[in-house]
C-alpha cells in the first residue's frame, strides 16, 4: 500500500531529503528501502560510505583537428568569396605592372635601356615571391600526425589532435581493474586535496596538473561484495575532480599500469557501470 | 656742480696761499677732492637709484597673467585620440585597385547557396551536441554535489567554496603543428611603427 503511494511522491521526497540537513530523518529504513528499490545504486541503512577522491587528468589537444569534408568545402568557398570582394593589394598591383612591362618589352624594343636599368635595381614581384617560398622551405615543422598507433597507449604524445584521459591499473579486491587514479579520503583534508594526493602518489609518474575548482565533477557509488561488507561499511563513493595536464615533457610511464586513452577508447578499458558515470563529465568535442 | 665748487674753492685757496705747485696739480685732479668742499663719494654723484617697490608688483602681475593664460588653456577639452580602425585608409578608395567582378554561372551560384544551407545545418547540429554535452556534465556535477552533501556538510562547504588560485587562468591553445623539441627560435628584430597618442 505504502510502496506505490511513495513511488508517486518520489521526486518530492528526494527534494525534501536533499534539503533537510538532519540525517536521522533520511535514514528511516522504510523510505530508504523503497528508494533503493527504485534507484539502482543506493546506500544501505544508515551506513557510512568510504570516501575516495579520484582525479580525471586530461591532456588537452596539442594540435588542431583535421577538417571534415564539409568544413573543407566551406573554407574554400569563404576564401573564394573573400577574394572576389576584396581590393587589389600593393603586391598584386606590382605583379600586374611587372607583367604589363614585360609584355610591352617583348612587343616594342624601344626604351630598352630605361627598362633594363629599372629591372636591375629592383627585384620584380615574382622574384620576391620566389625568395619567400625558398625561405619557407628552409623551415621544417614537426609532423602533425604521428602515424597510426606509432606510440603505445602509455605515451602522452599519442593522438595529438584529441584530449586524452589518464587511466591506472589497480588492484580492487581480487581483480585488477583499469580506473581513474583514486585514493582513500583521510580525515582533515578536503576531497580536492585527496585527489591531488591521488595524483602525486602514482608510482613513477611526475605529472603536474592544474585542478579546475574545488567542486567534484562526478561521482561513482559501488557496494563491496558481500563477503567484505562489514557492519560499518557497505561500499564506497568515489568523487572525481577534473585536472588539466600542464607542461610539455613527460617521462614515459609504465606500459602495463598507465594508459592515456581517448573518450571512444574508454569502453575497452573501463567496466560498464563505471564507464557510464565517467562518460558524463568527459567532454570530447 | 660739486666739481665746479671744488675747483673754484681750490683756485681761491691757491691765490691766497702760495702752495707748492705739486699740491695744486694734485688738487686739480678729480680723484682728490678738496678738504673744504663737500665730501661726496663717487657713487653718490650718479643718478639716484629707482625705488624697489615697483619691481615686485610688476613680477606679481606677470605671474598672474601667466596663470590666467594657463587656466584658459586647461579649460579647452583635450583633443580626442583618433581610433585608427575606424578611419578607412585612403588606399581603399583608390579606383585602380578594384578587381574585375567575376561572372558566376548559374550552377556555381546554386552550389554556393546549397553549400551555405548545408553549413548552417551542420553548425546547428554541432551546437546542439555541444549544448547537450555541457548540460550532461553540469548535471553530473550537480548530482555529485548532492551526494557529497549527504555525506558530510564540511566537505560540501569546502567543495562549494570558490577557488582563489584558479583565476586568472591562462592556457595555450592547439596549434597547427606540434612544438619541436629543443627548438631555437630565430631572433626576431622588428621596427615598431605604431603611433602613440598622448593627451
Amino acid at each position: 500500500m505504502a510502496a506505490p503511494f511513495t513511488r508517486v511522491y518520489r521526486p518530492l521526497w528526494r527534494i525534501i531529503t536533499t534539503t533537510t540537513l538532519n540525517k536521522g530523518v533520511r535514514n528511516v529504513s522504510s523510505t530508504r528501502q523503497q528508494w533503493s528499490a527504485q534507484n539502482v545504486k543506493t546506500a544501505g541503512v544508515a551506513s557510512p560510505w568510504a570516501l575516495h577522491g579520484a582525479v580525471c587528468l586530461q591532456r588537452l589537444p596539442v594540435v588542431s583537428q583535421d577538417r571534415s569534408p564539409i568544413e573543407d568545402e566551406f573554407m574554400e568557398l569563404m576564401h573564394q568569396m573573400e577574394l572576389e570582394r576584396s581590393l587589389l593589394s600593393d603586391h598584386e598591383l606590382r605583379l600586374l605592372e611587372d607583367a604589363a612591362r614585360m609584355s610591352r618589352k617583348q612587343e616594342e624594343e624601344s626604351d630598352e635601356e630605361e627598362e633594363d636599368y629599372r629591372d636591375k635595381d629592383i627585384f620584380t614581384a615574382q622574384d620576391l615571391e620566389d625568395i619567400w617560398e625558398q625561405k619557407l622551405k628552409q623551415y621544417q615543422p614537426a609532423q602533425r600526425s604521428q602515424g597510426v598507433d606509432e606510440k603505445g597507449v602509455s605515451s602522452s604524445e599519442r593522438c595529438l589532435a584529441e584530449s586524452l584521459i589518464l587511466l591506472v591499473k589497480k588492484d580492487v579486491g581480487s581483480q585488477k581493474l583499469w580506473l581513474l587514479p583514486q585514493i582513500q579520503w583521510q580525515t582533515g583534508e578536503t576531497l580536492r586535496q585527496t585527489a591531488e594526493r591521488a595524483l602525486a602518489s602514482l608510482p613513477g609518474a611526475d605529472l603536474k596538473a592544474t585542478f579546475l575548482g574545488n567542486a567534484p565533477c562526478g561521482f561513482y557509488k559501488y557496494k563491496y561484495p558481500k563477503d567484505i561488507q562489514k557492519e560499518g561499511s557497505v561500499g564506497a563513493k568515489v568523487f572525481f575532480f577534473k585536472a588539466l595536464l600542464s607542461g610539455h615533457k613527460h617521462l614515459p610511464l609504465e606500459k602495463n599500469s598507465f594508459a592515456w586513452v581517448k573518450k571512444d577508447e574508454l569502453q575497452d578499458f573501463l567496466k560498464p557501470e563505471y564507464l557510464k558515470q565517467v562518460r558524463r563529465f568527459i567532454m570530447a568535442l | 656742480m660739486a666739481g665746479i665748487v671744488c675747483r673754484t674753492a681750490s683756485q681761491i685757496i691757491s691765490s691766497q696761499a702760495s702752495c707748492s705747485s705739486s699740491v695744486l696739480a694734485v688738487r686739480h685732479s678729480h680723484w682728490f677732492t678738496s678738504v673744504l668742499s663737500l665730501k661726496t663719494s663717487i657713487p653718490l654723484r650718479a643718478e639716484p637709484k629707482k625705488k624697489k617697490k615697483v619691481d615686485p608688483r610688476r613680477e606679481i602681475m606677470m605671474k598672474e597673467r601667466l596663470k590666467k593664460k594657463l587656466k584658459r588653456l586647461e579649460k579647452v577639452p583635450p583633443e580626442l585620440i583618433p581610433i585608427e580602425d575606424f578611419i578607412t585608409p585612403a588606399k581603399c578608395f583608390d579606383e585602380t585597385r578594384i578587381r574585375d567582378a567575376p561572372k558566376l554561372s548559374f550552377e556555381e551560384s546554386e552550389r554556393r547557396a546549397l553549400l551555405l544551407k548545408e553549413w548552417s545545418r551542420y553548425k546547428y547540429s554541432q551546437h546542439q551536441t555541444e549544448m547537450d554535452t555541457i548540460e550532461e556534465a553540469l548535471e553530473a556535477q550537480r548530482q555529485a554535489l548532492d551526494e557529497l552533501k549527504l555525506e558530510s556538510e564540511e566537505l560540501y562547504k569546502a567543495a562549494v567554496s570558490s577557488d582563489m588560485d584558479l583565476f586568472p587562468f591562462q592556457r595555450e591553445g592547439p596549434s597547427y603543428t606540434p612544438p619541436i623539441t629543443n627548438y631555437e627560435a630565430p631572433e626576431g628584430k622588428y621596427n615598431n611603427i605604431t603611433r602613440v597618442y598622448t593627451q
